[in-house]
Parts: structure tokens; C-alpha cells; sequence
């Protein structure tokens, strides 16, 4: 264990601590519960700064650490930074929904804090059994989280269904872990990869367990078809958690998902079915997400299936597979972190009762009576739909580009027409605000400065980087390439 | 180097586009009562606008009265993927952009009482919508094109949505989708257009304008682009069969929504032909021409039918846009100097007068909450003022001459007849329509004896009213009378566009896309 190492951790450490002390707080000195959310936050900023730490040491390069289990690079750096803003942005909107439903306790943070720790870890793992563990630590968090509102029996309820299917697929992964280690000899990504190229061809073995695999993700992802969970667990859960839910592990796990497809890659016999496979999983997220999205009149329900539609075009970029397919991966995933955790904000903030429906029309008229928050949502869901000049237009613009330029132009020209789709749906949610008479008294809003700051940072931050994204990219491309 | 910020604060093109914007960010601040103050401020600040517009027209505008092209600085936007900030204003684009200045301060004075909730958002979306159209007609980028162009999309979906009429949802929703249905396929064209230009360009991206004209695509490649690209423009046209939005939007639209929408939104599908798609992909254009005609004619004699047995005010007017916007097409489909002419002037035209017949049409709403002819009659005694404008905006919609109309029409009949033959003689019974329904209107609305008791005491046009409609029929007149002067500006861009195209017809096809070298004049431009 060198410096080196121990510098490498240093975001997880600030993270992981602060969620410790949070908690000992919260049984010594409950008074304090009020100031939770600004240590969080603090937190949060510090682990940016720990992360920056931990980058800038080795700038522009990647470095092993830990006996080459953890990466630091420019892509985990940019990642590991998007990661840390959706725990933000959702702490900023849970301390007027906790506060509302009188739940503020110092668990709430921890988990929250420790949930992205995993999430870091995952992100950078380079090694099998380190991801999996990673993917426990997180996945642990969230169930926990998805049941934090104990009096609901909505909320139980979505957490008993996303802890069943998600126990079942961690053992899938370990499963797929087994198989592959069978057939390779090793759990080191980089490793794994080397030997399925020095065989030639992919036994059944290796590729039945990175099938496995790939569903395991995906189902964090919320891909089609693993996806049936990701609408009732929306629905039941916390909205502020959800803000954090729908984005943050789909950050992760597209990278190890990346990571694992590029080991099959070396495979030249095999990267054509992989791809075929690759693509059918898109193609199947966009229509089906899409689709249902469309019959939806419950507005989480409806972006629980936006999301599985969004990872649909995500994986456009992954079928391409080459490294140029990261920046665009990255710049979507950004996209969709300020979007949809912004959208989920909102939700949080105007709906007061989290046992009901939140129906879509509720919202009506409300773009007149809460201006700012009317049209913080109504940003972030032009932004959803792919409306210039918001980020959402840049990642579709980015991911499509991409596809275009590796002779997938079925899949592109399928891609607009379901975005076209979305269109539809989240006009509506524009028309609610600002087209129809008011229906539903507001009654016990909170709405408090946190929330509004995370629901104006999204929205701003969603039109910001589409219209003026140079800085970004530039950067971008410059830490997707120096490998 | 010159930053956005110098361009912003300088006599260029980015003032042009980016004041409206700005200008609409201190509306978000008033206070939801001051509606007269958002009213007054909206208003001063599209007057502004015209002033920057009539400034930049000054400085530009040649000793012999062309217009050269004009450019501001290009910036790099999105330097890893070669898209940069990059506007320019010729010929072509100088009087679209022009008119949508000229309209909007027009608008708003037309939507002064009409108006009646939320004038905060009314006069952003205004303003937006200003911004956006400028852009997209002045992006010399594909990249910024098509983000301008979908910014226009989105204030006049709350135009028709907010403020529109009985079934305004409906109709700002179809006119969402249609728009957008087109316009996704066209950014799959142009993704294609600069995957094709880095592969031949050793692996530097651009999506500039003069760069993707450099590109040479095989014919069976360029009709697949140049339908994506056709499509997005023919709907926004809209030409025949995608032209079912229209009527809807037209209909329940607010009156400033409906003026704007026919006076400058229309304009940017043939614009859109004129700059990108014919010009982008000439072999395809030659191969669906034949379609091309066929359907600008159907849309001449359809929209003029149709128009003909409405009953709705509104509604004949807005299928007469379908018909007038038939000429247009059937003028830059003919690909002929003469036509284009005509057709750029048409273009114009038809903002004009279309643009004062639903302003006219809106002030007798506000009178007397109804469109339909059934309600009117004889009101040409009760408001001679009114009756006045009506009949001048018809009659320069039908094409007298001395007045605009007939300019715009007559060159677009010979350059047709020129270069295609038995089409133009086709489109000449788009005009004797054009005739039998608008007065058609007119004798509805104006003469025979008063049915209704309520028509008598309608109050004439006040100043406010006239302040919107002398400006518009003045220019009728002066484009009747000495159309050279608008002509000229818009001569030598046309004329280098059809020499261009001219050229790549003579060149033998492709088998695969190829690059040409760039022209010795742009790469001077470059290195600027």
C-alpha cells in the first residue's frame, strides 16, 4: 500500500467517513439533523475536490492502483464528477421532501453518501470480483433508500420488488463471474480480454457468462428486457431518492458495461454477434420505453419509462465500440443526470403526497403559479425530448452522430423516430403547466431554498452546456483519448 | 481575436439574431400585473431590433443596390466536432430576414387587445421566436441551421397552445410533431453529410456551409439526402400532401401567432430549398423535379378550391396560403433566374399582404368574437376604414398590378413558362382563383345589405390599428411600383446559386462521394 494508493481513494474516503460521522451525529446529537444536508453537500464538494486530487496527479493518463484493481483516469475522473453531481443534486431536493414527511434522520445521508462510495468504486474497478462488490455496496444502499418512507406501504412494496429481482441478479453476475473466470483463468478485465484473443474464438463458457453479465448491468440500467422494475420501485420510492435512483447507477454501470464489451471486442470472430446483441437490447429500450412511456398518466411511471428509452440511445454508443464512442457516452450520461434528476426534483417538491398517484395533470396550470419551478421542469423536459439548445440535444446529437458515422444508419433513423415519440410525452407535460386550467389546490408544499437551488442548478445547467458546451467537450476529448 | 461578446456589441449579424433573446430576459421580472408595461416594452424593443436591422441594411447594402455577402467572424462553437459559430446574410436571406424584423413590431401592435393573458409570455415568445428565425436563416453552419431551426419551434408551439382558440392543443401539437417528424431526418442527413465530409477530409470534422457544398455524392446517396432535407422543408412549406398542420395552426392561432407563421415561419421551408436543398444536391433535385412540380401545382389548384368553399375567414386565408406558397415552390422548382426572382420576391409578398389579410381579419374578430362569413355582410358602410385595407391587402393578393402580387407572380409565371412550359399555364388558373375567392371574401364580408343588427355599430379601425396596416401597404405599393429596387439585392446571390448549380448538373456522376478542392475565394475567407 504506497501513497499513491491511499491518494487514489481519496474521494471514496471523504465520502465513506462523512457518511459515518453523519451517522453518529445522528444518534448523539439529533439536533444537528436539520444541518445534515449541508455536511452532506459539503461532503460532496469535498469528495469533487478528493476526486480532482486524485486525477490531477496523473493528468491526461491512466493509472492503476491497488495491485491494478482501481483505474484513474480522465473518463472515470469526468464520470466520478457526474456521479458526485447527481448526489448533490438529489441531496438538495430531499431536505424539503424529508423535513415535509417528517423522516429527516442522519441514515437518509449516509446511505445516500455511501451508496455513491459504491458507485465510485464500481466505476473504477478494472476487476471482476471488485465490481461485484462495489455493485453490492451500492445496491445495498438502495434498497434501504427506496424503503426509507417506513409509514408508506407503497414505498415497502417497491423496495421488496427491487431488492427480489435485484438479489436475483446479483447472483447472475456472480454466476457470470464464475463462468468467466472458468473459462479465462482471471477476473481482471484486461486479462480476460487478452486470453479470449489468444484463443481466437469465445468458448460457451465465457460467453454465456458475460450474457450474464450484461443482463446484471442492464438491469441496472433498466434496459429492456430488465427492465420491469424501474417503474414500480420510481413510483413507490422517495422522489427526491429517484432523482438519484434513475440516473446515478446508470452512470456506473454503463461504464463497466463498456468495459466488458470492450474484452469481447478483442474477439474478432465474436464482435458482430456481440454487436447484434448490443443493438437488439437498443433497440428494444427505445420502442418499448417510448412506447409505454406514451400510455403513462403517472409522471414518475412515465419517466421510469423515459429513462428505459434513454438507455436505449445509450447504447447506441455502445454498439459502436470504439474509444471515440466514449464521449459521447459520457456527454449523454451528463445529459441525463442534469435532466432527469432536475425533472425528479420538481416532482418532489409539487406533488405533497407520495402515497398516491402523481398524475400528470395535476400539474395543470401550475407553469403560472410557480413560475420558476414550472419552468425548471419544463426545461428539463425539453431537454428529455432532445430540443436544441438544451444538453439533451447535444448527447442525441452525439450519440446519433456517432452511429451515423459507423454505417448504423437503420439504427439512427430508428432512434429520431422513437425520440419523436418522447416528443409527444413531454410536451405534454409542458401543455399541463402552461395550457390548461388550474385543477388541484396546491395543499403542504414545502418548497424550500435546497430544493429550488437543485432544481435551478439542473435546469440551468441543462441549457448552459447546451448552448455554450465548448469548454466541455474540448476537455472531453481530451480525457477520452490520452490512453 | 473576437470574442461572441464583440460580435454582440458591434454593428453585425449577431446583434441581429441575439437582441431579441436578450431583450426577452427582462420581461421574466415584471411584474405579472404590468401587462400595459410588458406591452410597451416588447414593443420598443422590436423597434430596436428594425433600427439594428435598417443599421446593418445601411452598412451593407452596395452604392448600386446589391447586397454582397456579409459575414461575421467565425467562431469555434464545438471545435471537436468542427462545428463552429458561423453567420452570414446574402441576397437570398436579406429580405426574409428583413421581413421578420419589419412584422414583429407589426404583430404586436396587432395583438395589442387580442391578447388578453400572460402578455409577459407573449411578448418573450415574440422575441424567441425572432431569435430563432433570424438564425436560422442567417446560420451558415448546418450544425447551427438546425438548432436554430428547432428553436423556432418551440415559442410558436406556445403561441398556438396558450393563446390560440376552442381546439388550440390539437393544432399546437400537430404542429409540433409534423415539424419535428420532418426536421429528425434531416439531422440524420446532415450527420451523414459530415461523416462523409471527415472521411474524405482526412478526419477533420465540419458541418460548415461552403464546406458540405464541396461534397459530390452519388445520385442514388443524394436522393436519400436531398428527400430528408425536401421532406423537413416541404412540411414547413407546407406543400401538398403534408400540408394538413397548417389550416389547424392557422386557425387557432392568436392573431400575432398566425401573422408570424405566415409571414416568416413558411418562408423558411422554401427558403430552405433554396439555400440547402437544391443547391446541396442538384442531380436529386433534377431527378424530383417532375414530383416536385406535380405537387406545387396540386397544391396551387387545391389550396385555391379549397379556399374557395370555406366559410371561415380565417380558414381562406390560410388555404390561400397553400396556394400561394405553390407559386413559390413551383418558381424555385422551375430553377430558373427569372423564377427565383420572382419567387424570393413572393416570398416577401406574400408576407405582406397574407400578413395584413389576418391582421384584418383579427381586428374584426375582436369586434365581434366570430370569423364566419355568415355573421357579416354590408360592412363597408358601417367601416369604410376597414373596408379600405381589406380590399387592398385582397387586391394585392390577387395580383393587380402596380401592386406587389402581381411582381412577384408574373415573374414567376414567365420563368416557369421559360424553362418548363405547360406547368406555368397550369398555375395561371391558380391565379383566376386566386381572384374568385378573395373577392369572394369581400363580397361576403363588405357588400350587399346589413344582415345582422349587431354589425351596426362596429367602431372603425382606431390609429393603433392603422399604425399596424399603413406600414405593410405601403411596401405593397413601393414593391408594385419599383420592384427593381427589391429585385436588385437578391440578383447576384440567385444568380451565382443557379450558376453553381448549373455547373454541378454538367459534372459526370459519382460512383462514390468525393470531396472537391475548395474555391480560391473561400479559402482567402479562411484565412481571414
Amino acid at each position: 500500500m504506497s501513497r499513491a494508493d491511499l491518494m487514489s481513494l481519496l474521494p471514496e474516503m471523504i465520502l465513506s467517513g462523512a457518511g459515518i460521522v453523519i451517522l453518529l451525529l445522528d444518534a448523539t446529537a439529533p439536533k444537528l439533523r436539520r444541518a445534515f444536508t449541508g455536511l452532506s453537500v459539503i461532503t460532496v464538494v469535498a469528495a469533487v475536490w478528493g476526486a480532482w486530487r486524485a486525477w490531477s496527479q496523473f493528468p491526461g493518463d491512466s493509472l492503476l492502483t491497488w495491485g491494478g484493481l482501481l483505474e484513474t483516469s480522465g473518463v472515470t475522473y469526468a464520470l466520478s464528477l457526474v456521479i458526485l453531481l447527481a448526489t448533490g443534486l438529489c441531496l438538495l431536493a430531499s431536505q424539503g421532501y424529508l423535513r415535509r414527511e417528517n423522516i429527516l434522520s442522519g441514515e437518509y445521508h449516509a446511505l445516500l453518501l455511501w451508496c455513491a462510495t459504491g458507485l465510485l468504486l464500481m466505476l473504477r474497478g478494472t476487476e471482476l470480483l471488485t465490481i461485484f462488490l462495489s455493485l453490492e455496496l451500492f445496491s445495498f444502499c438502495l434498497y434501504s433508500l427506496a424503503a426509507y418512507h417506513r409509514r408508506l406501504a407503497i414505498a415497502s412494496e417497491a423496495a421488496i420488488k427491487y431488492f427480489l429481482m435485484g438479489a436475483f441478479v446479483s447472483s447472475f453476475v456472480l454466476y457470470g463471474l464464475a463462468l468467466v473466470y472458468g473459462a479465462t483463468g482471471s477476473t481482471r478485465l484486461a486479462e480476460i480480454g487478452a486470453k479470449l484473443a489468444a484463443g481466437g474464438s469465445m468458448t460457451a463458457g465465457a460467453s454465456l457468462g458475460l450474457l450474464l453479465l450484461v443482463a446484471g448491468f442492464g438491469f441496472k440500467m433498466s434496459i429492456v428486457p430488465f427492465h420491469a422494475w424501474s417503474p414500480d420501485t420510481y413510483q413507490g420510492a422517495p422522489s427526491p431518492f429517484v432523482a438519484f435512483l434513475s440516473v446515478a447507477p446508470k452512470v456506473a454501470s454503463a461504464l463497466v458495461l463498456y468495459r466488458l464489451l470492450e474484452a469481447v471486442v478483442q474477439v474478432p470472430t465474436a464482435v458482430h454477434k456481440w454487436r447484434v446483441v448490443v443493438a437488439a437490447l437498443a433497440v428494444m429500450s427505445m420502442l418499448v420505453g417510448n412506447l409505454l412511456a406514451l400510455a403513462q398518466r403517472d409522471i414518475k411511471r412515465m419517466l421510469a419509462y423515459s429513462g428505459i428509452a434513454h438507455m436505449g440511445y445509450l447504447l447506441l454508443a455502445l454498439v459502436v465500440l470504439d474509444r471515440a464512442s466514449l464521449m459521447p457516452v459520457i456527454v449523454y450520461l451528463l445529459a441525463y443526470v442534469l435532466m432527469n434528476a432536475g425533472a425528479f426534483t420538481v416532482v418532489s417538491m409539487l406533488y405533497s403526497r407520495p402515497g398516491e398517484q402523481h398524475l400528470i395533470t395535476d400539474l395543470s396550470g401550475y407553469g403560472y403559479r410557480y413560475p420558476l419551478l414550472g419552468a425548471c421542469l419544463a426545461v428539463c423536459m425539453l431537454s428529455l425530448g432532445g430540443i436544441p439548445p438544451t444538453v439533451g440535444f447535444l448527447g442525441k446529437y452525439l450519440v446519433f452522430l456517432n452511429a451515423v458515422g459507423d454505417g448504423l444508419v437503420g439504427l439512427a433513423v430508428l432512434g429520431v423516430l422513437a425520440s419523436l415519440v418522447g416528443v409527444f410525452y413531454y410536451l405534454r407535460v409542458v401543455y399541463v403547466l402552461y395550457m390548461k386550467a388550474e385543477e388541484r389546490q396546491p395543499e403542504g408544499l414545502l418548497l424550500d431554498v435546497w430544493g429550488r437551488t437543485a432544481a435551478v442548478v439542473a435546469a440551468l445547467g441543462t441549457l448552459a452546456l447546451g448552448i455554450w458546451p465548448t469548454g466541455l467537450l474540448q476537455w472531453l476529448l481530451e480525457a477520452t483519448t490520452a490512453k | 481575436m473576437e470574442t461572441f461578446f464583440d460580435l454582440l456589441l458591434g454593428n453585425t449579424l449577431t446583434r441581429l439574431v441575439f437582441f431579441p433573446a436578450i431583450a426577452c430576459l427582462p420581461l421574466l421580472f415584471f411584474p405579472r400585473t404590468a401587462a400595459k408595461a410588458a406591452k410597451v416594452y416588447t414593443l420598443v424593443a422590436s423597434l430596436i431590433e428594425l433600427a439594428f436591422g435598417l443599421q446593418y441594411l445601411a452598412a451593407h447594402l452596395g452604392a448600386d443596390g446589391s447586397f454582397p455577402l456579409s459575414r461575421d467572424v467565425r467562431l469555434p462553437w464545438i471545435p471537436a466536432y468542427g462545428i463552429s459559430y458561423d453567420l452570414a446574410m446574402d441576397g437570398i436571406s436579406m429580405p426574409l430576414a428583413m421581413l421578420g424584423i419589419f412584422l414583429v413590431p407589426i404583430v404586436l401592435l396587432g395583438s395589442w387587445q387580442g391578447i388578453e393573458k400572460h402578455w409577459r409570455g407573449f411578448g418573450a415568445s415574440m422575441l424567441m421566436l425572432t431569435t430563432g428565425v433570424l438564425g436560422a436563416l442567417l446560420a451558415y453552419d448546418l450544425f447551427l441551421f438546425y438548432v436554430f431551426w428547432e428553436v423556432m419551434l418551440i415559442p410558436m408551439y406556445l403561441l398556438i397552445g396558450v393563446w390560440g382558440g376552442e381546439r388550440r392543443i390539437y393544432a399546437a401539437v400537430k404542429f409540433f410533431l409534423y415539424t419535428m417528424a420532418g426536421s429528425l431526418l434531416m439531422l440524420i442527413a446532415i450527420l451523414w453529410m459530415g461523416w462523409t465530409f471527415r472521411a474524405l477530409n482526412g478526419g477533420a470534422w465540419s458541418f460548415a456551409y461552403e464546406d458540405m457544398l464541396r461534397l459530390d455524392f452519388p445520385v442514388y446517396q443524394q436522393v436519400w439526402l436531398f428527400a430528408a432535407f425536401a421532406l423537413t422543408f416541404a412540411i414547413k412549406v407546407p406543400m401538398f400532401p403534408f400540408h394538413t398542420w397548417l389550416p389547424d395552426a392557422h386557425v387557432e392561432a392568436p392573431t400575432g401567432g398566425s401573422v408570424i407563421l405566415a409571414g416568416i415561419l413558411l418562408k423558411l421551408g422554401t427558403y430552405g430549398f433554396l439555400r440547402f436543398a437544391i443547391p446541396l444536391f442538384p442531380k436529386a433535385t433534377e431527378v424530383a423535379q417532375p414530383l416536385l412540380v406535380g405537387l406545387a401545382l396540386i397544391g396551387i389548384l387545391y389550396g385555391a378550391l379549397v379556399a374557395w368553399v370555406q366559410e371561415d375567414m380565417k380558414k381562406l386565408v390560410a388555404y390561400s396560403s397553400i396556394a400561394h406558397l405553390g407559386f413559390v415552390m413551383l418558381g424555385l422548382l422551375a430553377v430558373d433566374q427569372i423564377a427565383w426572382e420572382g419567387s424570393l420576391l413572393q416570398m416577401v409578398n406574400h408576407g405582406l399582404s397574407t400578413g395584413a389579410l389576418f391582421l384584418l381579419v383579427g381586428m374584426l374578430y375582436d369586434r365581434r368574437h366570430t370569423k364566419k362569413f355568415s355573421e357579416f355582410g354590408g360592412l363597408a358602410a358601417v367601416v369604410p376604414l376597414f373596408a379600405f385595407f381589406l380590399i387592398f391587402s385582397t387586391l394585392a393578393s390577387v395580383g393587380l398590378p402596380a401592386l406587389n402580387g402581381f411582381v412577384g407572380e408574373f415573374l414567376i409565371l414567365s420563368g416557369t413558362f421559360k424553362s418548363l412550359g405547360w406547368p406555368a399555364v397550369v398555375a395561371t388558373l391558380g391565379v383566376v382563383l386566386a381572384a374568385v375567392y378573395l373577392l369572394k371574401m369581400v363580397q361576403l364580408t363588405l357588400w350587399g345589405p346589413i344582415t345582422k343588427e349587431e354589425n351596426r355599430g362596429l367602431s372603425d379601425l382606431s390609429l393603433r390599428e392603422l399604425a399596424a396596416l399603413v406600414p405593410l401597404c405601403v411596401f405593397m405599393v413601393w414593391i408594385g411600383v419599383a420592384p427593381e429596387t427589391f429585385l436588385k439585392p437578391t440578383r447576384a446571390a440567385l444568380d451565382s446559386t443557379l450558376t453553381a448549380y448549373r455547373t454541378a448538373l454538367a459534372r459526370p456522376d459519382v460512383t462514390e462521394a468525393t470531396l472537391r478542392p475548395a474555391a480560391a475565394d473561400q479559402i482567402s475567407q479562411e484565412g481571414r
